[in-house]
């Protein structure tokens, strides 16, 4: 006899997502090239007609497993509480915010702080001496390799122009 | 010894005097591919200064040599941390990461430091003997042909999607409509960009690299405190040489699967406008097609490994053959080795194997040594790459993504490419989490734009007719070729399968 818990109904609210996104960005896709030439349009027409095809096969099987009570509407391990105890949600902001602000502070001035504040939010704030020395040593060392050794045109800050001209100078 | 072999013994020996250039230029090499947005093209534009001082050899000798190892190098990552260095080694991570879960990176990159080697080795020496036939194959591949290329590629989709065909599909078909952002290439009408003058080109691959593979990878990843699994980690804490040697072994017991599929790559290399990535993706569909054990690529199988990887490193043999014969760069980093040398006052084209046969040769010879160089130089450092998996993923995970986004920043210097990367990233990491695989949309990222490229010239051409696709013979060859290596794996599954049944 098979354990109860085989047959709670497994769900499939998290894998409706990328279909939904498909089937919105393929509609999308249609109403800009619907008055375009036709070069415009046939691979988009060809690819998005099959997308919407595919797509809708996979939600006239989500709605049979639904009906017939073997899924169920949940997002599983899509979002969780686990995404905020484990750090996840904090890492998203402190990406997020990295990508906003490495324009304006520069390339080393954010990789520290962001190295440094996602490493204290995922180790619950344990050993941040260490954090802190891991952080300065990789953005100094990117700095030091793409942006002094290699002169990549990296997104520039303070330090940068302060170091560039540090240098310059002798 | 005829005049050709006098001059390539001579220029063998002259090249391995360089050895001082090649082993640095290997380890840089090494660095620049293995970051996403630091291509070996990227790094010769940047120091093509330090370049145009150097004399003609050495500059030619350390382009080459980059160019190798940056190949080599973009495949550790893909292994290690499951982000490929370029859009050539797209197709490591699918049987490299796997291998590296298990604890077994250092086989992997043992494997792959062999299987490239040996690849670029084998099929410089095929260009070099074959080079006059093999400048033709550009010639005869048009748009007709190429669309077939790409289909044996995209094929490779149906493979991904066997677990579940349906969301595999979505998968694919997503990247493909994703990979027709921008204007379309006959009348330059934006499609789906969103408002965005920076999306009016396309999806840039970089970004969709970063965030499909890196972000998501990083935001997956941290649920554990390491990448490996703790029986893997148990192994790890004792390491040897055994590993190395075991992958190497591995590696050389499969000889002919890396020549045949090195010469896959080093036949799409020819064709200008393909690249490694095309190449890779049609190894690994090929491999896995006529594979006795199809099942197992995906879950760490030794020559779903070795097949992208030898058929990336064909391919750099490929790009120069026809840039040396014809003068013409069959890719970016080609056209820049072509900018470099015309400085130096080198013409390339027919004229060039009469006027500076050293020159022609030579670079050939420069790969070939760097093949050879690069075998014995980093072979040994797998034992000690592969600790990178043993470095906590609440350190390694905010790594990753610092540095990843600001390589998507590199190539076009926009900010809009880092906020594209981080938008791929959650889209990655949604697929991931739900069971779509993030392989298949890119596969559709980077193959669909060339498959309609190809597909709109070959309409226009013949004014609207459909049936163009089947007007040329090697596209009709190439179009049986291609329904026969999707049938006959599954003729031979059924046969095997019904054997099976009547042995029982």
């Amino acid at each position: 006899m098979r354990p109860d818990y085989d047959k709670s109904p497994r769900p499939i609210g998290g894998e409706l997502v990328i279909p939904i996104v498909a089937v919105a960005f393929t509609l999308y896709f249609f109403s800009s090239i619907w008055n375009s030439p036709w070069t415009a349009q046939v691979s988009g027409f060809l690819v998005g007609g099959i997308l919407l095809l595919v797509c809708g096969i996979f939600f006239v099987r989500c709605i049979s497993q639904l009906m017939s009570g073997r899924a169920s509407l949940g997002f599983g391990t899509l979002f969780s509480i686990q995404d905020i105890t484990s750090g996840r949600v904090g890492l998203l902001i402190t990406t997020v915010g990295y990508c906003l602000l490495i324009d304006r502070l520069g390339f080393t001035l954010t990789t520290f702080l962001f190295l440094s504040l996602s490493m204290l939010i995922l180790s619950h704030g344990k050993r941040p001496g260490l954090i802190i020395a891991i952080s300065a040593a990789m953005s100094l060392g990117g700095w030091a390799v793409f942006i002094w050794a290699f002169e990549t045109r990296f997104p520039s800050g303070w330090f940068e122009t302060t170091m560039k001209a540090v240098l310059a100078n002798g | 010894m005829g005049e050709t072999g006098t001059i390539l013994v001579e220029v063998f020996f002259q090249t391995i005097s360089y050895w001082w250039v090649i082993i640095p230029t290997i380890f840089l090499g090494l660095i620049v591919g293995g970051v996403p947005g630091f291509s070996a093209a990227n790094t010769i534009i940047i120091l093509m200064p330090l370049t145009l001082a150097m004399d003609l050899e050495t500059g030619l000798i350390f382009m080459v040599s980059l160019y190798c190892a940056a190949r080599m190098g973009a495949g550790i990552p893909a292994i290690l941390v499951n982000i490929p260095g370029t859009a050539g080694a797209a197709a490591t991570p699918l049987d490299g990461y796997p291998m590296t879960k298990q604890g077994r990176g250092q086989q992997a990159l043992a494997m792959t430091f062999v299987a490239s080697s040996l690849g670029g080795l084998l099929t410089t020496v095929i260009a070099l003997a074959t080079m006059p036939v093999l400048a033709r194959v550009g010639f005869y591949m048009h748009s007709v042909e190429m669309i077939v290329v790409m289909l044996f590629g995209i094929s490779l989709i149906a493979s991904i999607a066997a677990q579940d065909m349906v969301k595999g599909l979505i998968a694919g078909f997503l990247g493909l409509m994703i990979g027709s952002i921008g204007t379309d290439v006959v009348y330059a009408t934006p499609r789906a960009t969103f408002g965005f003058l920076e999306l009016y080109d396309g999806i840039p691959l970089i970004p969709a690299l970063v965030g499909l593979f890196a972000v998501s990878e990083a935001f997956v990843i941290i649920e554990k405190r390491l990448i490996i699994t703790d029986d893997a980690r148990k192994a790890m804490a004792t390491p040897s040489w055994h590993a190395t040697f075991e992958g190497a072994s591995i590696a050389l017991k499969r000889w002919w699967h890396i020549a045949w599929t090195s010469v896959i790559g080093l036949i799409i290399g020819v064709i200008p406008g393909a690249g490694a990535s095309i190449a890779s993706f049609v190894a690994y569909q090929q491999s896995r097609s006529f594979s006795k054990t199809p099942e197992a690529y995906g879950t760490g199988h030794p020559e779903g490994l070795i097949a992208p990887e030898s058929a990336n490193n064909g391919v750099t043999s490929g790009t120069l053959v026809p840039l040396l014969v014809l003068g013409i760069p069959g890719g970016a980093t080609a056209a820049i080795m072509l900018v470099v040398m015309q400085f130096h006052g080198v013409s390339f084209g027919p004229s060039l194997f009469e006027n500076n046969p050293k020159v022609g040769y030579g670079m050939f010879m420069a790969m070939a040594v760097s093949y050879l160089f690069m075998m014995f130089t980093i072979l040994p450092l797998s034992r000690y790459m592969s600790r990178v998996t043993t470095v906590p993923t609440i350190y390694l995970a905010p790594m990753i993504i610092s540095f990843t986004l600001v390589g998507a920043f590199v190539p076009r210097e926009y900010m809009f490419d880092m906020y594209l990367a981080l938008a791929f990233g959650v889209l990655g990491y949604v697929a991931r989490r739900t069971g779509y695989h993030v392989a298949a949309i890119l596969i559709g990222v980077i193959l669909g734009p060339l498959l309609e490229r190809y597909f709109l010239w070959s309409l226009k051409k013949s004014d609207g007719d459909i049936m163009v696709l089947f007007s040329s013979t090697l596209g009709n060859v190439l179009w049986v070729c291609l329904a026969l290596s999707i049938v006959l794996p599954i003729w031979f599954e059924t046969r095997r399968k019904r054997r099976e049944i009547v042995i029982q």
